[in-house]
């Protein structure tokens, strides 16, 4: 690594001049003295060759505890300036600063040299040939607990001729090698902020120490602390958010690796945020966005849908291929459709500020006492309470509209679940331009819909389906209990958003809406028309009023508990070197309830997290929660469940799996040393 | 669901704010109660009402000497004071470091200076430099009368320490208290402070 190839640099560079016949000239200007430094502009070659480039350079050597500063300063301190004219027509280039060292005093950050400080630049000579004279101004900030600015003019000159290297050409060698180098690792900036840097070569035997310089004011706090995680292949490097801190912006600047022989890498780097750790979209996304799809339809949300497209599939045991394949297409298209619709919101949701997250219409309240009285609906149907007209959607019945939006509401109903692999795909198309992220929300779709379409493709299939028969009477009446089972578990979310005044808002709301169904019957079995539009009419207003009201009544905010997420309170954990098992889970997110059910709250599992001594953080996305949405995307993600472990003494945190077993807690947190 | 709204656009704008600015600009300036160079007490909330402007200081540095010594920070005071702003210079320097003075040596600065501030704090423990992280002298921060911080930052843009560089500078303390006095919103609320370090 560089570390190494620097004294090698040094050496090449010095042997020629050391077994050189000609004596070696030293090239530098009259020399600035103050009691605190002394300062020239020197030359890496005694004499210059028109048109050809030379690096000289404005020389420092400073009293000890006296230093002068880098490009970025740091909290305090100016940078040297150097102004210079090149006689023959020449220019001169930018300093190519070396890097750094960190001087902290008193909790403020500057960056710096001291003692032997060489700024080296290139200068462009002109062709005209001749002597060379470089006239430079220089004024710089001298400091050791006070400052002084100080100022002097320097005159070098150059015979024309071929070039030798001089005597100061070591010092700008050393400097040169001190320029920080292109990184060979892949940098990265995460909101938080962590600098994560990735490539092979990186492990705890080869980085010992590191540090970062930024290029500027602002994103960053100087004076912070970093905490540094070595991990085989990666480098965690935290940092703390500056004045200026612009999420989602590229930081550039200077990280110094020191490895434990002490040898420094100094590497410029410009990180690019972080957000989806899988951005790349190859086949392996797509894949897995299909195979999320897929399991989706084992996922306990897709009951009432799967209830439905049973009572179909019942009903398509007799039809025909045409109209198996036109039903199974249009609910595949509902499905893709009804995916694309829910990313598009999304994707504009938060294009105009929002910080919604995958299954963000179930945190809206009204959203939430539709769908139960969408639930209640269907149930009604089903239990042939009333008849949807031909011109609506039957939902267990034929049609390719009714096929169509069964796949729409599969996919709305769907949301609250996180099957595997779905949370990377749907975190990787948010991220992605529009048509990769259309493609991913295809693929999505088709998986979920895979079962279906398998049926219009392989039409074969569904010769073994049953007969339809009176039996699909009975069937249909059987389908509605799955439908209310939803409408109560909606309710219930209903009740974790709202207070005890809007929830009774959303029951009156299914009460108006039975009443209003009621009214369909009378008129289905021969009332008056007239009587139907004034009874849809007052129901109409009522629901109106009752979702106003449910709106208005939102719940009292939980009361902060000493397990209620926070970065505060989790930074403090980590900080005491406690480990931190970090859930962020919602009400209306069955797979969370289902994984704290079985792997998070039996008592052996507490037992072993009590014995371990690990802090159990929750964190309730219910509602909108800007904290927790900024958590999940910092983790590559855009919904709940999220499960991250954080292992004592600061270890590298460990994303669990999003379908939990007690066997699979105990194993992560038993891994842990102690 | 307005309500709600409020709260979720309030945590958002918590959120947004980085954690270095404490405090940040937008939010309520820290209180604090200070002792004058006359020995009398001032307390930041007891001047609600009113503009307020911090200006940290630190007579040894050269940043300071740029502006004092051209008379370009007195004439800032006057200009503020004179609109009934409540200036305050603070002093954060530890006893024994460069700047450091008690209340004789503070009131006979800025008599040689001829300058204007409404008091002079004298903060030798640092506490109320630690309480807004100030880091420069000179660094400014400026509150509006309902308490809330509209500016911090440095004096102007050109980071130097040489007088001659005042006229090309874009003055942002300057600005930011005329808009602050207009009642206009800061076109720079958060710049680069830039000078000597606070001598803690």
């Amino acid at each position: 690594m560089r570390s190494l190839l620097q004294p090698l640099i040094l050496l090449a560079l010095l042997v020629p001049q050391l077994l050189s016949a000609t004596p070696v000239s030293a090239l530098e200007s009259t020399v600035f003295q103050s009691p605190r430094d002394r300062v020239s502009l020197i030359s890496s070659a005694d004499r210059y060759q028109p048109g050809k480039p030379l690096t000289i350079a404005l020389r420092f050597r400073t009293q000890p505890a006296w230093n002068i500063y880098w490009h970025n300063p740091g909290d305090a301190g100016t940078p040297p300036r150097l102004k210079l004219t090149v006689s023959g027509g020449g220019s001169a280039g930018p300093i190519q600063w070396p890097t750094p060292a960190r001087q902290p005093e008193d909790g403020i950050m500057t960056y710096g040299y001291t003692g032997e400080a060489v700024l080296p630049l290139d200068i462009t000579t002109g062709s005209a040939g001749g002597k060379l004279t470089l006239s430079a101004h220089a004024s710089w900030l001298i400091c050791q607990r006070i400052c002084v600015p100080e100022k002097a003019d320097f005159t070098l000159t150059l015979p024309e001729g071929p070039a030798t290297p001089s005597l100061e050409a070591p010092l700008i060698a050393a400097a040169l090698a001190r320029q920080p180098g292109p990184s060979p690792f892949t940098a990265t900036i995460t909101p938080q902020p962590t600098l994560l840097l990735s490539g092979d070569g990186l492990s705890p035997r080869t980085v010992q120490d590191a540090w970062f310089f930024p290029d500027q004011w602002g994103p960053i706090d100087m004076s912070a602390p970093q905490r540094l995680k070595v991990a085989p292949g990666q480098v965690e490097l935290t940092l703390t958010k500056g004045s200026n801190w612009t999420p989602n912006t590229p930081l550039s600047g200077v990280l110094v690796l020191r490895d434990p022989m002490g040898g420094e890498s100094n590497l410029a780097i410009t990180a690019s945020p972080a957000i989806a750790p899988t951005a790349t979209l190859g086949w392996g996304l797509l894949l897995s966005a299909f195979a999320g799809g897929l399991i989706l339809n084992l996922m306990p949300c897709v009951f009432p849908i799967l209830a439905m497209k049973a009572m179909a599939l019942a009903r398509m045991g007799g039809a025909r291929r045409a109209e198996v394949r036109s039903e199974a297409g249009f609910y595949t298209l509902g499905v893709i459709i009804s995916f694309a619709a829910l990313g598009g919101v999304l994707a504009l949701a938060r294009a105009l500020g929002g910080d919604q997250g995958w299954g963000f219409q179930f945190q809206q309240p009204i959203f939430v006492a539709l769908m139960a009285a969408l639930m209640l609906a269907v149930a009604l149907n089903l239990l042939g309470v009333f008849e949807f007209s031909a011109r609506f959607w039957t939902p267990h019945q034929s049609g390719k509209v009714g096929s169509f939006l069964t796949g729409l509401l599969a996919v709305l109903l769907a949301t609250p679940c996180t099957a595997p692999f779905m949370a990377v795909a749907i975190a990787a198309a948010l991220q992605a331009p529009a048509p990769k992220a259309a493609l991913i929300f295809v693929s999505l779709g088709l998986g979920m819909a895979a079962p279906y379409a398998l049926l219009a493709l392989a039409p074969g299939l569904a010769k073994f389906l049953p007969r339809p028969g009176p039996w699909m009477a009975l069937l249909r009446r059987a389908l509605a209990l799955p439908m209310l089972a939803a409408m109560i578990w909606l309710i219930w979310v209903e009740s974790e958003q709202v207070s005890p005044v809007g929830l009774a808002f959303a029951i009156i709301l299914l009460a108006a809406l039975a009443l209003g169904l009621l009214a369909l019957r009378r008129f289905q079995h021969g009332g008056s028309a007239a009587h139907l539009t004034r009874d849809t009419g007052l129901a109409a207003i009522f629901i109106a009023f009752t979702l106003l009201q449910i709106a208005s009544h939102p719940a009292t905010r939980a009361p902060d508990q000493a397990t209620s997420f926070s970065e505060a309170r989790l930074a403090s954990l980590r900080a005491a070197g406690t480990p931190v098992f970090v859930d962020m889970t919602a009400a209306w997110c069955v797979t969370c309830l289902v994984n704290e059910r079985v792997a998070l709250e039996p008592d052996r599992i507490k037992q072993a997290f009590a014995a371990r001594n690990i802090a159990y953080l929750k964190g309730d996305w219910t509602t909108q929660n800007p904290q927790i949405t900024e958590f999940l995307h910092a983790h590559g993600r855009d919904g709940v469940p999220l499960y991250v472990f954080y292992p004592p003494r600061n270890g590298t945190p460990i994303v669990l799996p999003q379908i939990l077993t007690p066997s699979l807690v105990l194993n992560q947190i038993g891994q842990t040393k102690f | 669901m307005l309500r709600s709204s409020l709260t979720v656009l309030a945590l958002a704008l918590l959120f947004a704010n980085p954690a270095r600015a404490t405090p940040a600009v937008g939010s309520p300036a820290p209180d604090f109660t200070a002792t004058g160079s006359n020995g009398e007490q001032v307390k930041l909330a007891g001047l609600r009402g009113k503009i307020v402007v911090l200006e940290w200081t630190n007579d040894g540095c050269p940043y300071c000497a740029k502006w004092y010594g051209s008379g370009q920070m007195q004439a800032l005071q006057r200009h503020a004071t004179s609109k009934g702003v409540v200036w305050l210079s603070v002093i954060s320097s530890a006893p024994g470091n460069e700047g450091y003075v008690d209340g004789a040596g503070a009131n006979q600065d800025t008599a040689s200076r001829n300058a204007a501030p409404t008091h002079v704090l004298l903060d030798p423990t640092g506490t109320l430099g630690h309480l807004y992280d100030a880091v420069t002298t000179p660094e400014i921060y400026i509150i509006k009368p309902d308490g809330t911080l509209a500016y911090s930052g440095g004096i102007d843009s050109i980071d130097s320490a040489d007088p001659a560089d005042i006229p090309s500078a874009e003055p942002y303390a300057r600005e930011a208290l005329d808009e602050v006095l207009a009642g206009s919103p800061v076109k720079n609320p958060v710049t680069e402070p830039y000078g000597c370090s606070v001598k803690y």
